[in-house]
């Protein structure tokens, strides 16, 4: 279970907003105890995919490694991942399947017509072949 | 020694610890270093033919090696090597 902060959801949600119709991307860091995640802060990120990016993101590797820096500083870790799917719904595809670590929690959030409708989030095995639903919590007013 | 940052998904590997000093001339050098004090990280860095896996992103303080000189890339005492893990995705 991950629980997002207020001030890192409104950060996610504008960040979201910002890069419709393209899809955003970027970088939560917390910390865990008992199996439960906090995470506190969310760092936006460039979408670094040279293409199309409505429906394409890349996290910029340097962008990783300052996001890293910030959590070792402020004693918390990196737990995961976010990104938008802009007018689809919050599902983890075989593109993020493909192309996601195990361990993270990684959040895909429902942008339409430029507002976040929803969101999920999804951890993947150890082999990189299935996904899993995790619990979710964020601010919902 | 140089010091390597070990990303959260692998401090199951490394006893928990976030940092690892390994002694090395090069990235290579000290990867294998790393790997042998702690041979589970192997697999989660290297495919079967032994080379470093495509979803893995090896930096020397803000560099990447794959535009420097790769596994043969310098590193010094006083240098970072950083595992990053290449994320990406979409619909």
């Amino acid at each position: 279970m991950i629980e997002i902060s207020a001030e890192a959801w409104a950060v996610m949600v504008e960040h979201a907003r910002s890069y419709y119709p393209n899809e955003c991307c970027g970088i939560l860091i917390g910390n865990e105890t008992s199996g439960k995640r906090e995470a506190s802060v969310a760092i936006a990120c460039r979408n670094a995919y040279e293409g199309v990016q409505k429906d394409r993101f890349l996290i910029d590797p340097k962008d990783q490694i300052a996001a890293e820096r910030k959590s070792r500083e402020l004693g918390l870790g990196v737990l995961g991942f976010f990104h938008s799917h802009p007018d689809e719904a919050a599902y983890f595809s075989e593109t993020d399947l493909k192309n996601h670590w195990p361990f993270y929690s990684n959040v895909v959030m429902s942008v339409r017509s430029g507002e976040v409708r929803d969101a999920k989030c999804f951890r993947v095995d150890v082999d990189q072949t299935a996904s899993e639903e995790e619990e979710l919590l964020w601010p919902k007013s | 020694m140089a010091k390597i940052l070990i990303p959260t998904p692998l401090r199951q590997f490394t006893g928990g610890a976030d940092s690892v000093e390994a002694v090395g001339a090069t990235v290579g050098e000290v990867l294998g270093a790393l790997t042998t004090a702690h041979p589970d990280l192997k697999k989660n860095l290297y495919n079967d033919e032994g080379k470093l896996r495509s979803f893995v992103n090896i930096y020397v303080n803000d560099e990447d090696i794959r535009y420097l000189s790769k596994e043969a890339t310098e590193v010094a005492a006083a240098d970072t090597v950083s595992i990053i893990p290449s994320i990406a995705g979409g619909r």
